[in-house]
């Protein structure tokens, strides 16, 4: 990812737009700029690449954003959104943690220039199938990446779901054979 | 209502879904079926027809539910029937991804990923054994004695842990194999292990179907 890509936040709250911007840190040098309003936004608006959204701001200026969808990820306090096609990208109060990092993934590979190899698997995923392979319990995994039990659980779904290996001694020669551990 | 009944010609269902051969065998019946249907080559072979194309349905038809209404399936004919199938993965199938594993290995050229598939084969063996063990030394003989033992559990547990570890084999053959390998043997591998994979998944389907609700009855029973 070039820092030459850049995300406008937009209307975001202070706290989420550091939680955000520490995701996307994550999984990419990106630049990110903040804006309050969309108002403060919209003279720059064709200088960015995607964009990080309230709510309110995307339903009020849906002209603008429904065209940009794929590259629009709404942020709320509130749940998130189950609105199919008009909102592919959100985060909200109920989205696990393990999510965010796929859908920050996602809201990146839009504006990538590399394309991403189906099943490749995320540095979070790596440290997860490492410790797996290592003998960890799911316990002792979220104990020692500081994360909750049922993050580690959506990792080890998106691992058996990107590598098609189900059992923890495939996913522990998986590793293996790829100089994971 | 499953896919095939006593009408079905037995050649018709070989010839639609030719893994139904281990499974007639397993039933006593062999190749060489002729034109009858289900309900007559049973007859003649003194087969519960119920049984059989519960069996058969349960085996092929993954949303096939068979009811015991007229107490079909009892306990002894299960057993037989599973413990047949664990020979033929002891005896036959097994051995038969076995004999080709090596072949494959000695003509691909010291391919590291092949040693360490071949070893991940014979983990996944030693639990079939395993399960073999405790399926032929502790919950068979208990159950046809009266008594569900307080761990049957394991027996479900290994046999799903096998299927998933027949799964994984396989993808790694097909989507994470790497470097040099004699393509015909490798091919070889993959049909034989790949035969094992269907037959050991549908044939937990008949436990989980069959088996399990007998032993929930019986343990219901006070057993």
């Amino acid at each position: 990812m070039s820092q030459d890509k850049c995300i406008a936040f937009i209307g975001l709250h202070v706290l989420m737009a550091l939680g955000l911007k520490n995701e996307i840190r994550k999984c990419g040098e990106v630049r990110v700029e903040t804006f309050r309003s969309y108002q403060d936004f919209l003279p720059l608006a064709e200088r960015m690449d995607a964009y990080a959204v309230s709510s309110g701001i995307f339903i009020r200026h849906l002209d603008f954003f429904l065209p940009r969808k794929m590259k629009t990820l709404v942020v709320d306090n509130i749940d998130e959104y189950d609105s199919g096609d008009i909102i592919p990208l959100s985060i909200g109060a109920s989205t696990d943690e393990a999510d965010v990092e796929s859908i920050v993934g996602k809201l990146l590979s839009a504006i990538s220039d590399k394309v991403d190899l189906p099943g490749e698997l995320s540095a979070r995923e790596k440290d997860v199938l490492r410790l797996i392979a290592g003998g960890k319990i799911n316990k002792e995994i979220a104990d020692e990446l500081c994360i909750s039990i049922n993050t580690v659980i959506t990792h080890r779904k998106n691992i058996s779901t990107k590598l098609g290996i189900k059992s923890a001694s495939g996913l522990s020669l998986y590793a293996m054979m790829n100089g994971l551990i | 209502m499953g896919l095939y009944n006593r009408e079905t010609k037995l050649s018709t269902a070989i010839l639609e879904h030719p893994q139904l051969i281990p499974v007639v065998n397993r039933l006593g019946i062999m190749l060489g079926v002729g034109d009858m249907s289900i309900g007559s080559i049973c007859a003649n072979a003194h087969i519960d027809p119920d049984f059989f194309l519960s069996m058969v349905n349960t085996f092929l038809d993954k949303d096939y539910f068979p009811v015991n209404s007229k107490g079909t399936f009892t306990l002894e004919k299960t057993v037989d029937y599973l413990r047949r199938t664990s020979e033929f993965y002891k005896r036959v199938q097994l051995p038969n991804v076995e004999r080709h594993f090596n072949s494959l290995l000695q003509r691909s050229g010291g391919n590291n990923n092949l040693a360490l598939l071949q070893k991940f084969f014979n983990s996944v063996r030693t639990r079939f054994d395993e399960c073999y063990a405790y399926d032929n030394d502790t919950l068979f003989p208990s159950l046809l004695s009266g008594r569900v033992p307080g761990n049957a559990s394991l027996s479900a547990e290994g046999h799903f842990e096998m299927e998933e570890r027949l799964h994984d084999l396989l993808c790694f053959f097909v989507v994470h194999l790497r470097g040099e390998y004699d393509p015909n043997l490798c091919v070889a591998v993959v049909t034989a292990l790949s035969s094992l994979d269907k037959d050991y998944r549908q044939n937990n389907r008949i436990r989980n179907r069959i088996l399990t609700p007998l032993m929930e009855e019986m343990h219901n029973n006070g057993c």
